[in-house]
């Protein structure tokens, strides 16, 4: 980028996802024509660390409990970790849930929790860390003065947290919305959905305007939980962005402030990292715990 | 904010990876979790019961022991009671017989002096008769006068 580094371009260039798609001339990995890809363009630096951390949950998990262990013998390190995440997910879904049996919840919550947790902590890796490491690899690898968004490692836009991604949060809000409609159709049938959706609250006269408010409802929920998420993080890390502006910016004094509000900040936000994933998690089981109920009206 | 394919993307990933973890990991960790709990609470029930029938066996072993203790001051009583009896019963045998003895023996002394008597007074009427024959020559003879003689003998 020959651009001059400002204050602007600094939050601009963390704010840009790598994003990868086709424009007329062919496919770019340039995110300056963003405009020119359309819908079908991938957050390429999200959905690396996304799958990333999906497959590392897996790992661990799956590491924690070799064939060897069994129930005589005692557990240790990663196993207690893990037994203590099972635990705390039974937990919750047991007083959601209550006595609704649905093997797949539990595993779903866990998924969800431990994911989001993950992908919730690449916050705490200072800002520049994983962006200019990965610039300086991409440039390496596939760097040169014909690719545009690759021609300095500094030219190289990389966002590393995927729960500061819109598309991140509303995917798995969408994979829930699915299931949320699937096992509302299975446990009701589609005639008690349908008329879940139709008949309140106003009776069978006012179909339409019944339609629309519930329709409103039935949406709202998963948009809600996708951006509920995205807006934590992405404050978070707008916050973190704004401390390591200061640091680069300003004078020295200005600079060791900021390096203490960082700290304070970073403290702060592992509360936040946690209650996000927690509460992502709780509204994922109450919203598949709704689609098992069958309410009477 | 730029929504596009990212959105699809992260649902299919996010699927795949519920379905694994359904799949492959949940079961197995839970499973051990479970089969643990259950060991632990079998394990605490065990204890209990172990710990009931301990109490148990106290309780019976000091009953038995009880009722031991008093058997043996039964026994003890009666063997007691057995000793003095036998005791008394031979002491009164022992005077009993001493007193047969004493008895026959006085008889047995009675007869011999009866029986001296008798042979003193067979004596005597003999020698009397042998006398009063000297005296009197052979006018008296012991076949003629044998009446007398005998009524003599008893008289003495």
């Amino acid at each position: 980028m020959a651009k001059e580094l400002t204050t602007k371009s600094y939050i601009d260039h963390h704010l840009t996802n790598l994003t990868c798609g086709k424009t007329p001339e062919g496919w770019t990995c340039d995110p300056h024509y963003v405009d020119q890809m359309g819908f079908w363009a991938f957050h390429v630096d999200s959905l690396f660390w996304s799958i990333f951390l999906g497959g590392l949950f897996i790992l661990l998990f799956r590491m924690a409990m070799p064939k060897s262990v069994s129930a005589d013998s005692t557990p240790t390190g990663l196993q207690n970790f893990v037994e203590m995440s099972i635990e705390f997910v039974e937990d919750n879904v047991q007083s959601l849930f209550g006595s609704v049996k649905n093997k797949l919840i539990a595993p779903l919550a866990l998924t969800v929790f431990v994911w989001i947790l993950l992908m919730n902590l690449m916050d705490l890796i200072p800002v520049d860390f994983i962006p200019v490491l990965a610039g300086h690899i991409a440039y390496f690898l596939v760097g040169g003065p014909e690719h545009a968004w690759i021609n300095s490692p500094e030219s190289f836009y990389f966002k590393v947290v995927p729960t500061t991604d819109p598309n991140i949060t509303l995917g798995m809000a969408l994979a829930i919305f699915v299931l949320t409609i699937y096992y509302s159709i299975k446990v009701k049938g589609p005639k008690a959905f349908v008329a879940e959706l139709t008949l309140h609250p106003f009776g069978k006269w006012m179909i339409p305007v019944n339609f629309i408010l519930e329709m409103v409802n039935f949406i709202a929920k998963p948009i809600s939980l996708g951006l509920r998420l995205f807006g934590n993080l992405y404050a978070g890390e707008m916050i973190f962005i704004l401390i390591a502006l200061m640091l680069f910016f300003s004078s020295i004094p200005i600079g060791m402030v900021g390096f203490g509000l960082h700290l304070v900040w970073a403290l702060f936000h592992i509360l936040i990292v946690a209650l996000q994933a927690f509460i992502f998690m709780a509204l994922t089981i109450a919203y598949l715990a709704m689609a098992h109920e069958t309410e009477e009206h | 904010m730029n929504i596009n394919a990212t959105l699809l993307a992260q649902a299919v990933v996010m699927i795949v990876f519920v379905a694994i973890c359904w799949k492959y990991v949940y079961p197995p960790i839970l499973e051990v979790m479970q089969e643990r709990e259950k060991k632990i609470s079998d394990g605490l029930e065990a204890a209990k019961k172990a710990d009931d029938s301990l109490e148990e066996a106290k309780l019976a072993f000091d009953k038995e022991m009880d009722q031991a203790k008093t058997e043996a001051a039964e026994i003890l009583k009666k063997a007691n009671a057995r000793a003095s009896q036998i005791v008394g019963d031979a002491s009164s045998k022992a005077e009993e017989e001493a007193e047969k003895i004493m008895t026959s023996a006085s008889t047995s002394i009675e007869n011999e002096t009866n029986k001296a008597k008798e042979e003193l007074r067979q004596q005597m009427s003999e020698i009397i008769i042998d006398t009063t024959q000297k005296i009197l020559g052979d006018e008296i003879s012991p076949e003629k006068h044998d009446a007398i003689l005998k009524k003599a003998a008893e008289d003495l």
